[in-house]
């Protein structure tokens, strides 16, 4: 299972602490990560891979004083995996100019993004509006409980209700379709 | 070597990197550099010999003033560009706010003055040496800066380099102020800035080669 944005910013503060087994966990966890992004990235070039990831884990570990423990880890992270791959198109003399590897990049992330969004709304639509509207406003707009069932004007029982059902539901038609 | 066994040589060390690691390093860095920087100037220019009534008078200090928020904008811009995540540099502008002020004082010294008198205020004794040994007293400082950019992580090399070079010759030129005795708003806006501006874009240049990572 993949770790979100939470774990993976407590580990890097264990490891910026001294704690050695965070600082473990977070690179162990950072492989499948760092594998993904420059293996869709790479395209005929598979082999240097893990090259990228290697090189990749030790910035972070190296260079880990640069990391801000206000902001966010993964930005933070990504940026560093997007300077060692340009650094590497480089080395290659692969000609693409810089500013279109920026292009793609963010162009590819918006299109990841887009594409969650857009499965996201595909699942909610399936549901009841209520399920829908309390679904997407506690857990894809970040808003409160508390909020969110002000917002609707129902009770805050009615809004956990809603989100556990319509989550039930949702989960039962990804296994089905999926078996 | 295989991930995993690298990963476990990695994590067999895990020093604490304290909350103030980053600005201390760069600080380190500039300091480390001036002392350098002020030692080589002892020994091969000499502090000029009436330091201690100059640093009773208005000129001295104008000078530092300039120099030294010089200094701190371009240690501002390291701080931003040393993070790989790019960060807005757009409160540079405070940048302006010494030039601007010393080219008034400038502006005023002329207006006081025959302008008979004006290219001898301009270029006074020492215009022809003064960027030159800017630049000179900048080379440590920028070497120092080279040191912490070691633990960092810049993305923008070419500016991350300008910013090391300006911080470097802005605090060369804090330096040099011990050394040299001109006085005037002119000579320091125009001979100082090129010194300062040198070491600037020579960061900008060296930059990739030096700083990447």
């Amino acid at each position: 299972m993949a770790q979100g944005e939470e774990q993976l910013k407590a580990w890097m503060l264990g490891g910026l602490d001294g704690d050695a087994a965070a600082h473990a966990a977070l690179l162990r966890e950072l492989v499948p990560l760092l594998r993904s992004f420059y293996g869709r990235r790479l395209g005929s070039a598979q082999a240097d891979v893990e090259d990228l990831v290697q090189e990749t884990l030790i910035a972070v570990h190296t260079r880990r004083a640069a990391y801000d423990r206000d902001r966010p880890f993964t930005a933070w992270l990504y940026a560093v995996a997007r300077y060692r791959l340009i650094d590497y198109l480089r080395r290659r003399r692969i000609a693409v100019s810089l500013e279109d590897v920026e292009a793609t990049l963010v162009e590819e992330d918006f299109e990841l993004a887009s594409q969650a969004r857009m499965d996201v709304e595909a699942l909610l639509s399936t549901l009841s509006p209520k399920q829908a509207r309390a679904i997407r406003e506690t857990h894809v707009e970040g808003k409160s409980v508390a909020e969110a069932a002000a917002g609707a004007g129902i009770g805050e029982s009615d809004v956990k209700v809603s989100v556990h059902r319509g989550l039930k539901a949702l989960a039962a038609r990804i296994r089905g379709t999926r078996a | 070597m295989n991930t995993e066994q690298l990963i476990a040589s990695l994590s067999a060390d895990v020093p604490r990197v304290s909350r103030h690691a980053f600005a201390r390093r760069i600080g380190f860095g500039i300091v480390g550099g001036m002392f350098v920087a002020t030692f080589a100037l002892m020994a091969l220019l000499g502090v000029r010999p009436d330091l201690e009534l100059a640093m009773q008078g208005f000129a001295f200090w104008m000078k530092w003033t300039y120099t030294i928020s010089l200094g701190l904008g371009a240690i501002y811009a390291i701080n931003r560009l040393a993070r790989p995540v790019p960060a807005s540099l757009r409160g540079l502008w405070f940048l302006a706010i010494p030039v601007l002020i010393l080219a008034g004082i400038g502006i005023g010294e002329f207006a006081s003055n025959p302008s008979s008198e004006w290219l001898g205020i301009w270029l006074s004794r020492s215009w022809k040496v003064c960027p030159w040994l800017v630049l000179g007293l900048s080379v440590p400082i920028f070497i120092g800066l080279l040191w912490s950019f070691r633990k960092l992580a810049p993305t923008r090399l070419h500016a991350a380099g300008a910013a090391a070079g300006l911080a470097a010759g802005a605090w060369a030129a804090t330096v040099y102020c011990l050394h040299c005795p001109e006085v005037s708003a002119m000579f320091v806006l125009t001979w100082y800035s090129l010194g300062i501006l040198l070491a600037t874009g020579g960061g900008a240049l060296l930059g990739p080669r030096l700083l990447r990572w």
